[in-house]
């Protein structure tokens, strides 16, 4: 018999994915976590909406998922009385701001709604309500001549609503391309934009444009006028070896053909990149343009970091960026989405490059030390499950842990959902790599009953698979881990 | 930006064992897109060398060609010009430019590529530019000798081409460029 260490809250039935033996002992355990945030009784999604704070959210989110998910009889109604209590006491409560936005917001989020069907969670009507209220906040935090950035980072990682273009200028702000200051605003991206047109020109030109830029200064021979002469064609000399074939070292061409096995795997990992969203792929124009930023983007990375060039799944962890970038319903951030993706995306890999050099991978900055980490943390706080994953069945943790943390989740949940997830790791104070090993821990600690009950196979069939699952919810169990060692 | 290599007389086995060792250090796969050779390879062996260096490959049989089903010509189009390859020996007198001119009329090319005289040589007139690229393996000739090995990169981009000649002078490569326009875009003509 193991000595069990898990805490109490963890213990609870409320993790597990498969419903719960009686509704009434998850009730009471529902008390015992809430109670410390708002007075929850048996009744709890009555009262609730009627004062929204704005922490509570993500549990009252949970709330309206929840007592669905276990107070069968109840669902509907409960559903129902949610939205239309919401709406009503929103009217009622709010303030000016709200209220003036309230109609195109709420236009704004069926729209999405509607016309995003591809990727929008059609769950989120319930917390349409909430958006709004969180909308308003930002919009209010956003408009100001400098914005706290404490402040945007707390109310960031509760989860950015999808409308009016929010989330692109908010993750502009967290990744630091964008100053607080709202003034140095105009002149800085016109300095940025401008220093990515720059790149391209000098690295994205093929060597026979280089070598007539070069030549411009020297006179062409004597086809131009004289077209009906005979003569023989004069012959010049090469500067510095400068043929196609050359092999030396310094030469234009033969640095073109050493990139060009680069730039076709950047070309084809381009290609595959999001098959199922048709912004990403397909024949419209559209996705071709949309390729070709992309593309653009990583060469000119390639090029400019000789020491890590292009690592296959880079452009996974540019998509995302890059979708809402370009989707920025301000038609000027828009058509610059793809220099300002560039520099977001530099920002971004900085604190997870040494994750993607091979060199470096058993060095104390490497990927196995990052899930190194990983396993400490979820021994620190589920040691019968991290004794049960690497002793008793012996899951290497690098068997699933590779993707979640070089990808950053993209790859583990649709598209809507790791935005969210972005979100939260994106406004960390501490740091993207902080969040991500907790919320890499609150996933496995959510599956943790089928966890324990399976071997070798099984776990790693779901691990890799991982099941879809309430990202609010798993964002607030990773928020938990912060800080609270289980002893 | 195509390249094309342009290439021939090389009479291997008869004349010459194999391109100079410094040529085929240069020449490897992946970086032409083209190559045309005037003819008198001889041998099979040639041909699928050639054909590894880029699978389009175009040839034209020289007199001393033992797979007789290359053509006597050919022309082929790439970007915006239009080349024509003809060895040459059925062209007489042998590298003369009016003739070769003639034949260039007949094919209706901008750029005529033929050999047999295995001498590099670049002309112009007012059809268009006449180029041989000489002897890839220094073969003698008909007519001489000493032939330097050499051969023709053409770097096609739009309107222009940059004509790269590759000559073995003295066991070193020494490589010049050729710059030529076209001043017309291709049309395809109505007759």
């Amino acid at each position: 018999m193991v000595k069990k260490k898990v805490p109490d809250w963890l213990n609870s039935s409320l993790w597990s994915t498969t419903p719960s033996a009686s509704s009434s002992s998850t009730a009471t355990t529902d008390t015992n976590i809430f109670d410390h945030h708002s007075p929850t009784t048996a009744s709890p999604p009555l009262e609730s909406p009627i004062n929204p704070p704005l922490p509570p959210a993500a549990i009252r989110d949970e709330q309206q998922q929840q007592p669905p998910r276990h107070h069968h009889p109840q669902k509907p109604e409960i559903k129902d009385k949610l939205s239309k209590s919401s709406i009503v006491d929103d009217d009622d409560n709010n303030n000016s701001i709200i209220n003036d936005n309230y109609s195109d917001d709420n236009i704004i989020n069926n729209k999405i709604i509607i016309t995003n069907n591809d990727i929008r969670n059609v769950d989120d009507d319930e917390s349409a309500a909430e958006d709004i209220s969180k909308q308003a906040l930002l919009l209010t935090e956003l408009s100001k001549k400098v914005i706290n950035m404490g402040e945007l980072r707390r109310i960031a990682s509760q989860g950015i609503p999808d409308g009016a273009g929010i989330r692109s200028t908010v993750w502009k702000l967290l990744l630091g391309y964008l100053a607080p200051d709202r003034s140095l605003w105009s002149s800085e991206l016109a300095k940025k934009r401008s220093q990515y047109k720059h790149f391209k020109e000098d690295l994205l030109m093929n060597p026979s444009e280089i070598a007539r830029r070069l030549e411009k200064t020297t006179v062409l021979n004597n086809d131009n006028g004289k077209s009906e002469s005979r003569c023989v064609l004069s012959r010049s000399e090469i500067t510095h070896g400068e043929h196609p074939l050359s092999l030396g070292k310094s030469s234009v061409w033969n640095q073109f053909f050493q990139d060009s096995e680069i730039i076709e795997q950047i070309d084809r990992d381009v290609k595959r990149t999001h098959p199922d969203l048709h912004f990403f792929s397909g024949d419209s124009s559209l996705a071709k343009s949309n390729q070709e930023a992309l593309r653009n983007i990583l060469t000119v990375f390639a090029k400019l970091n000789p020491g890590i060039r292009y690592v296959q799944g880079m452009n996974e962890i540019l998509a995302p960026l890059f979708y809402i970038f370009k989707n920025d319903p301000d038609e000027e951030m828009a058509a610059f989405a793809e220099a300002d993706t560039f520099f977001c995306f530099v920002e971004l890999l900085s604190g997870f490059r040494d994750h993607f050099c091979q060199q470096l991978d058993n060095s104390v900055v490497g990927i196995r030390s990052t899930i190194t980490r990983l396993s400490q943390l979820l021994k620190e706080h589920d040691e019968e499950l991290w004794r049960h994953l690497e002793i008793t069945t012996k899951v290497n943790p690098q068997f699933y842990a590779f993707r979640w943390i070089t990808l950053l989740l993209t790859q583990e949940f649709n598209f809507a959902d790791s935005l969210h997830i972005w979100d939260t790791l994106l406004s960390d104070p501490e740091g993207p790599q902080e969040t991500l090993l907790r919320v890499c821990c609150a996933m496995l600690i959510l599956i943790r009953r089928r966890l324990l009950a399976g071997d070798f196979t099984s776990i790693l069939k779901l691990l890799q698979n991982y099941p879809p699952t309430n990202i609010s919810h798993m964002l607030y169990v990773a928020n938990k881990l912060r800080g609270q060692p289980s002893r | 930006m195509v390249l094309v290599l342009a290439l021939g007389d090389l009479h291997i086995p008869h004349r010459a064992p194999d391109l100079p060792a410094k040529f085929k250090s240069m020449l490897v796969p992946g970086k032409i897109q083209h190559v045309i050779c005037t003819g008198n390879l001889s041998i099979k062996e040639v041909h699928d060398y050639l054909k590894t260096l880029c699978p389009d490959l175009h040839i034209t049989r020289g007199e001393y060609d033992e797979d007789t089903r290359y053509p006597e010509t050919k022309t082929l189009t790439i970007g915006q010009f239009k080349l024509g390859l003809c060895h040459g020996h059925q062209v007489v007198p042998w590298g003369d430019l009016d003739s070769l001119a003639m034949l260039q009329r007949q094919l209706d090319v901008d750029i005529l590529v033929t050999g047999h005289t295995h001498q590099f040589t670049a002309y112009k007139h007012e059809g268009g530019v006449v180029i041989n690229p000489g002897s890839a393996t220094g073969a003698y000739s008909n007519i001489t000798y000493d032939a330097n090995p050499s051969f023709v990169l053409m770097d096609i981009d739009g309107l222009r081409v940059v004509v790269y000649v590759y000559e073995l002078i003295d066991g070193e490569v020494k490589v010049d460029k050729i710059d030529f326009k076209k001043t017309t875009a291709t049309t395809h003509s109505a007759h």
